[in-house]
């Protein structure tokens, strides 16, 4: 009985998910143009390929910002957000609902809204610092080497960092009032009461908000490609930008299968390492 | 007492400033939308002198949105409600019936779930290239159930596992079968699992993108993603209409997120939570 009512999920699971993450790893072997019929074996070739190319693996390094950033930054502005909206009495619905609404929009809604508000000339980033005489600090935001990663992960963290707040907000709801009650007895301080009431408890929180951050964060395609699609030069290109260009511009879609595997097996494992910790900890 | 207040008046000051953060860039693209073409370029005016309501007429006529918009509706309706009802029978065995496997069942649900989408496009286009599924809207749909199960399962056990225990075998005792006890009686009982459900995968549905720039390039079968992506590099980009088009694009969502901005946010924390 229970097996037919599990029956359309596991048929549906096994055909999209788990099939495609076998053959990722057989098609990381082989030579595919993306319509041949046909896809011949070629041994280790495109992992010796993906070994020589630059561009991959400086992608991997500029993934490590936006995994930084958002680790870092991203948790640190969520759990900020969510403590400062936690203890005021008055628009603590207004403010949620206004801090999670860029994380309703799509990717290429966010990128037609920043490069339009990083505009060279027209945008209001640049007048902004124009009017107040800081005209110095103006850059083509997204074209200029110098600025253009920095630029697409601060637009990354303005997108993703509501997600975070929720979790948060939610946590600290259910931090028992009676701990509080008890830290004033004991006449704790606000940090005091930071540190030893609320930090241990939200720990579960944390620990799942920082891995679903870095996780997407690492995960980071649409709003670059909407962006700058990994320019200028490549010095925005992030990992899955590179895999999809090898795959549907280069046509190699066997190297790109093997970018997969290494790229995605970094992130199954770093998910399986950030969870065992975690577990430990408690 | 002093500063209790100025602590609280900069607590305020500080969450004015977050939310003018959040929300400025969505002003700031609608102010741009009701602008003529040599007033945005000019830069110089902060709102438009006449605001230039025929730039949505044009967004909606030159990017095909009265095409895509659709799409996407129906994108959404028949991928939530595939994932409803796939999850919603797992997530029931899952919960509520002893069987052989069960924890490996669970396991493999959460493995599913760790596996990245990069890890796993490319190998997933193969898949629809080879059963004929690309540029197909079967295909699109039947790849974002499956996206949305494992997650969506999980959900539903929990929201299933805390219902009283007896309701089966008082159903059983009426001569109800398994089905429609799960239907009649079940089911309704979990109705804040399914709109929680239905809610985030709703917003997922309807925001992917990756795997729609993959499967379509038939301009007439694109959800409004993909299809406003085609409008940005098609044309010679017209900024005021991109804007006005990214406008409508948005709207439903928006409309959508003031209304139920209660359910989704539970759904977010119920979703990563569990």
């Amino acid at each position: 009985m229970a097996y037919a009512f599990l029956l359309p999920a596991v048929l549906l699971l096994a055909v999209f998910t788990l099939v495609p993450f076998v053959q990722a790893i057989v098609l990381s072997f082989q030579q595919w143009d993306g319509v041949s019929t046909t896809s011949p074996f070629v041994g280790l070739s495109n992992y010796t390929f993906v070994l020589h190319d630059s561009v991959f693996w400086s992608s991997m390094r500029n993934v490590l910002i936006f995994g930084v950033a958002g680790f870092v930054l991203g948790n640190a502005l969520s759990l900020g957000m969510a403590i400062a909206v936690n203890r005021v009495r008055r628009g603590k619905a207004f403010f949620r609902t206004a801090f999670y609404l860029p994380g309703v929009f799509s990717v290429v809604v966010i990128g037609m809204m920043f490069s339009w508000l990083l505009a060279p000339n027209a945008g209001i980033v640049n007048r902004l610092l124009g009017g107040v005489g800081l005209s110095g600090l103006q850059h083509n935001w997204l074209e200029d080497p110098g600025t253009a990663l920095p630029a697409v992960a601060a637009v990354f963290l303005w997108y993703h960092w509501g997600f975070g707040f929720i979790l948060y907000l939610a946590g600290l709801q259910d931090v028992p009032v009676e701990l509080y009650e008890a830290a004033d007895l004991d006449g704790a301080g606000g940090w005091a009461k930071f540190r030893y009431v609320t930090w241990p408890d939200l720990l579960p929180v944390t620990a799942i908000v920082s891995l679903l951050t870095l996780l997407g964060a690492l995960q980071v395609f649409g709003t670059v490609q909407v962006l700058t699609n990994g320019g200028p030069g490549d010095h925005t290109m992030v990992p899955t930008l590179r895999i999809y260009q090898e795959a549907f511009t280069n046509q190699r879609f066997g190297s790109a299968a093997a970018m997969s595997v290494i790229f995605g097996g970094a992130l199954v494992l770093l998910a399986m390492l950030h969870l065992w910790l975690s577990r430990r900890r408690r | 007492m002093m500063k209790g207040l100025a602590g609280r008046g900069g607590l305020y000051g500080l969450l004015v400033l977050a939310a003018v953060g959040a929300l400025f860039p969505m002003v700031w693209l609608l102010i741009g939308s009701l602008q003529t073409s040599s007033e945005l370029y000019r830069g110089k005016d902060l709102l438009p002198a006449k605001p230039q309501w025929s730039n949505y007429v044009t967004a909606w006529t030159d990017g095909d949105l009265g095409t895509y918009l659709p799409n996407s509706m129906i994108y959404t309706v028949s991928a939530v409600a595939g994932i409803l009802v796939v999850a919603s029978l797992a997530g029931y065995a899952l919960a509520r019936i002893e069987f052989r496997g069960k924890a490996a069942v669970t396991f493999a649900l959460l493995a599913v779930m760790i596996i990245p989408a990069p890890a796993s496009f490319i190998a997933q286009y193969k898949l629809m290239v080879m059963l004929g599924l690309t540029n197909s809207r079967v295909g699109y749909v039947l790849i974002l159930i499956s996206a949305g199960i494992p997650i969506s399962a999980l959900i539903m056990r929990g929201f299933f596992a805390n219902l009283p225990k007896d309701l089966e075998e008082a159903a059983a005792i009426d001569g109800s079968s398994a089905l429609n006890t799960f239907a009649r009686v079940i089911l309704p009982l979990a109705r804040p699992g399914l709109i929680a459900v239905a809610v985030i995968q709703g917003l997922a549905v309807w925001n992917e993108y990756l795997l729609a720039l993959v499967l379509f390039d038939d301009d007439k079968l694109m959800p409004v993603q993909r299809g406003l992506m085609n409008f940005v590099s098609a044309e010679t980009p017209v900024q005021n209409i991109l804007l006005a088009a990214t406008a409508i694009s948005v709207l439903p969502v928006v409309v959508f997120y003031v209304f139920a901005q209660r359910q989704v946010v539970q759904g977010i924390s119920s979703g990563a939570v569990k």
